[in-house]
């Protein structure tokens, strides 16, 4: 079960990061949330893509890492995914028009 | 004892019932792969007769062919057909049939619940079908959008089919996924560890766990319209603060999701059979695998490209725009792979290979205009013209069709022990292939021109009919293309010489077992130490035959098979099957009688149903376990392993984690629509928010912390070897409490009055739901220690009440409390 999470959770904290921040975009147009602005998008894509590398890491790590040589191979490739995903995905809160 | 006498013994153990009777009461997984594909081909059938409709509608203008209450009839049934009647349920008679062979093992994980889903197919899929005999079927597109479907608009029975009949076929896809997740994990012949496992079990495994989390928000919509329809609660009318867009995003959660869950199965079957057409193995397996999981979770974050023309602002287009082309990689890494496979092997063009390059034209096309689409400038152009038409069905036909025609000529000796003698099959390629493309190179291009999709005619001056007539003979090409396969099929199964075992020289495991496949797929099960282990031993066949792998004594007289340990492929415990039964027939029949109380109207009808399914399943639990311990039993090689029954994680906690995960997601979508109205629908906040008293929160904090403190009490109290019953009545307590608790959001709000008050509804009704079914529960471990079937070693049935009371905790917590949330702060 520990393999199955090392692969899956990756991507999922992605998913999981991708949602909260058009859920959060979404909150910050709404006329009934105070504008909180581009500032709190910007802070959680930040978060997103620190927790991505913290995750790579721990894969690398001894601690976290699979015994198995496939199961590390591929959770460290989906992680690597998993970061260039958070950084392009949400890239838009840093160069798209706001509430347009 | 010969091989020939335990060919007999388990034959005898295994087999259907025979003659009519076995139709209904079988649970061979063989048997129901064979009669999932048949019903699924038959509604192909009526899917593509529909598509033929269209296209002579389609083929000249101002036609007096159709009217456009019928065409619309007519496009929303192909389109329900070919999604929910037709892919999906292929792809689970493809699995049903096929991964216990791969895998080395007897049957599925639970072989009545594959009964189960495969009747509630039947039963759902003749729902519609019988709507659109009698001309009362579903007229608002495949996908169904209000206000269009709502009662204002589309007042009749119509789109009650479609919302009931297609949830009644969701149950199967649920329960072929719980299936699937279980299998492939727990479920593998010994020394199948994760990296031996074969490629179409990775592929089967990311599609089961996307289907169990991609169809709940359909699910959840499709309640959401009928309780809008039936009872007026508004959960989509914008002036009681609802809002028409909160079911497109429940739809494409759920809808783009489904193309993948439709493609990847199909790409599990490339990549399992482009290798052995080329003679060689497949390049990249670990990127592979990659680029499967990558692409299924990337594809819950695509959803809103659909909607890119509904005013979402444009950093909310921007995300699902960087997102859709990103998708592309992961594809992009698996086609590569596939060159790289051909590019390393001695590829051979027979039939099966045919089909894989038609594939390979076919999609990568269909996915290069899926990034077209993909930009959002694009899509606002080309939105509900016929290019989308065509783009869809690029990726649909090429992505799914056409690897699973490649499939039928692969697997088609296995089923039928025969070898392909007829050559039909290579002209219905040329006419297929051909045919496909001269239409829908021509709806591309007609949708360029702005020919708008779901429109029943056209005007003639405009540049259309030409192209609209060449699409309609391509269309009816096609169409023959696919008659003259079903011929091809049909006369090679009936007719053709007996074929050689392991036609092609592959190496996976569903080839080392004679074809046709016995009930029991292998007289004894394989340690194997490779992806190909017909490679690896060629003799290996025989020696399963002659008994020399596990459990090839069959003188126990029970269905047996092996779970493994999921990473390492380390037996782990003895399963027993059940026989053959007729309950999952009754069971899914029963079920039909909530979804048919709902759609006439005949309300007493859907609580004495939905009785008569807690019945049944009352029974059917009933009747596993073992009042005495049996201890380690033999499975063969020396090796003595506990029963499932003796274990703390039986295959029925497996199905139950691998069930809440489905419906943990239903709850998040529940959980986003009610975010989602907050933040986005016109008309609020609503008259009034629902004021909390006292009780309430005390109430169910009591509650959960009974109902968990109880299950564990009862959990070590029989471990000790004593009693459970203070813990069963302290968690019953609990769960009570939690239920009142869930009632007084029911009671304190109105269910039509304003969409605020129908949610607060639907989440006090699930937690309510989930109060009543752990207190049943609860009740029943009683019953099940007062005649011994639990104890200190037979402890698994009192971990899986625990966890559906963990969940249940956990969701009272949270449901309750967004819904009081706004009364405390205002």
């Amino acid at each position: 079960m520990r393999d199955i999470l090392r692969i899956s959770v990756p991507l999922t904290i992605w998913l999981a990061s991708f949602s909260a921040v058009y859920g959060l975009e979404g909150l910050v147009c709404s006329d009934r949330w105070a504008q909180a602005g581009r500032g709190a998008l910007l802070m959680a894509w930040a978060a997103a893509i620190v927790l991505q590398i913290v995750l790579l890491l721990a894969l690398r790590s001894t601690r976290f890492a699979s015994p198995s040589g496939f199961v590390r191979g591929v959770s460290l490739a989906l992680a690597g995914v998993a970061l260039v995903a958070t950084a392009w995905t949400l890239l838009p809160v840093a160069v798209t028009s706001l509430c347009l | 004892m010969s091989a020939l006498r335990r060919h007999r013994a388990l034959t005898r153990i295994w087999a259907s019932d025979p003659g009519w009777k076995g139709w209904f009461t079988t649970v061979n997984h063989t048997d129901l792969g064979r009669m999932f594909l048949l019903v699924a081909v038959t509604f192909f059938v009526i899917g593509g007769i529909l598509a033929m409709l269209i296209r002579a509608q389609l083929a000249t203008p101002r036609s007096a062919f159709m009217g456009p209450d019928i065409y619309n009839q007519v496009f929303t049934m192909h389109g329900t057909i070919m999604m929910f009647l037709f892919a999906i349920p292929l792809f689970e008679g493809l699995a049903v049939y096929l991964l216990p062979k791969l895998l080395g093992t007897r049957d599925l994980a639970f072989p009545r619940l594959t009964a189960y889903g495969f009747w509630c197919y039947v039963f759902g899929g003749s729902l519609l079908i019988f709507s659109l005999v009698a001309g009362i079927a579903p007229d608002s597109g495949w996908f169904m959008y209000p206000p269009l479907s709502s009662e204002i608009a589309s007042p009749g029975i119509n789109t009650d089919f479609w919302l009931l009949g297609i949830t009644f076929v969701e149950i199967s896809a649920i329960c072929a996924a719980v299936e699937i997740t279980v299998t492939v994990l727990r479920y593998r012949t010994p020394g199948m560890s994760l990296p031996q496992m074969p490629i179409f079990a990775w592929y089967a495994l990311v599609t089961a766990v996307m289907i169990l989390t991609g169809f709940p928000p359909l699910i959840l919509g499709s309640i959401l319209l009928e309780l809008e329809r039936a009872f007026g609660m508004p959960f989509f009318q914008a002036d009681h603060g609802g809002d028409s867009l909160l079911w497109q995003h429940l739809f494409w959660l759920f809808g783009h999701p489904e193309v993948y869950i439709i493609f990847l199965p199909a790409a599990g079957v490339v990549s399992t059979i482009l290798p052995v057409m080329a003679r060689t193995t497949l390049l990249g397996y670990g990127w592979v695998v990659a680029a499967a999981v990558t692409l299924g979770v990337l594809s819950f974050g695509l959803w809103v490209h659909h909607m890119f023309t509904t005013g979402i602002p444009h950093m909310g287009l921007a995300f699902f725009s960087a997102a859709s082309t990103l998708v592309a990689v992961p594809t992009g890494v698996q086609v590569f792979a596939w060159i790289g496979t051909i590019w390393k092997g001695s590829p051979q063009l027979r039939l099966p290979m045919m089909w894989i390059l038609a594939f390979f034209v076919t999609f990568v096309i269909g996915g290069l205009t899926g990034v077209m689409v993909a930009v959002v400038p694009f899509d606002w152009q080309a939105h509900d013209t016929h290019f989308i038409v065509a783009h869809l069905h690029y990726v649909l036909v090429g992505g799914f069709v056409f690897p699973m025609l490649a499939a039928l000529y692969y697997w088609m000796p296995h089923v039928t022990g025969r070898k392909r003698f007829f050559k039909l099959g290579e002209t219905a390629f040329w006419l297929i292939a051909l045919g496909f493309h001269v239409t829908f190179l021509a709806v591309h291009w007609v949708g360029l021109l702005g020919q708008r999709r779901r429109i029943h005619t056209y005007d003639e001056g405009q540049g259309w009919e030409v192209i609209n007539l060449i699409a309609s003979i391509g269309g009816f090409v096609t169409a023959i293309g696919f008659a003259l396969v079903i011929v091809d099929v049909a006369v090679n199964a009936a007719v053709a010489i007996r074929g050689s075992r392991d036609p092609w020289r592959a190496g996976t495991l569903e080839w080392a077992m004679p074809t046709p496949p016995p009930a029991y797929n292998f007289a004894s099960l394989p340690l194997i130490g490779s992806r190909n282990p017909l490679y690896e031993d060629p003799d290996l066949p025989v020696r399963l035959a002659r008994g020399e792998g596990y459990l090839g004594d069959p003188s126990r007289d029970r269905r047996e098979t092996l779970t493994l340990e999921i990473a390492s492929g380390k037996p782990a415990y003895l399963v027993i099957f059940p026989k053959n039964t007729a309950l999952p027939v009754v069971m899914a029949f029963v079920t039909g009688g909530i979804f048919v109380g709902m759609l006439l109207k005949l309300y007493w009808l859907v609580p004495l149903a939905a009785s008569g399914v807690a019945a049944l399943v009352a029974r059917w639990v009933w009747v596993l376990g073992s009042r005495h311990d049996e201890g380690p039993q033999e499975v063969g090689q020396g090796l003595a392993l506990p029963l499932a029954t003796e274990v703390a994680d039986p295959p029925g906690w497996w199905g139950s984690l691998v069930l809440l995960l489905g419906n943990a997601t239903f709850f998040g979508s529940l959980l986003f629509g009610y975010a989602f109205l907050w933040t986005v629908a016109p008309n609020w906040p609503p008259p009034g928010y629902l004021q909390p008293d006292l009780l309430g929160p005390v109430l169910l904090l009591a509650g959960i912390a009974l109902s968990m403190a109880g299950i564990r009490l009862a959990d070590r109290r029989l471990r000790r070897g004593t009693g459970p019953w203070l813990g069963l009545l302290l968690g019953l307590a609990g769960a009570g409490a939690v239920g009142v608790a869930a009632a007084s959001l029911l009671l304190g709000t109105s269910h039509d009055a304003h969409a605020y008050d129908a949610t607060v509804w639907v989440i006090g009704g699930y937690v309510l739901f989930h109060a009543g079914l752990t207190g049943a529960m609860t009740i029943f471990l009683a019953l099940r220690a007062a005649a011994g079937y639990v104890s200190g070693s037979r402890i698994g049935e009192v971990q899986i009440v625990r966890l559906w009371i963990d969940y249940t905790a956990a969701v009272a917590l949270l449901g309750l409390g967004v819904s009081w949330l706004p009364g405390v702060l205002t």
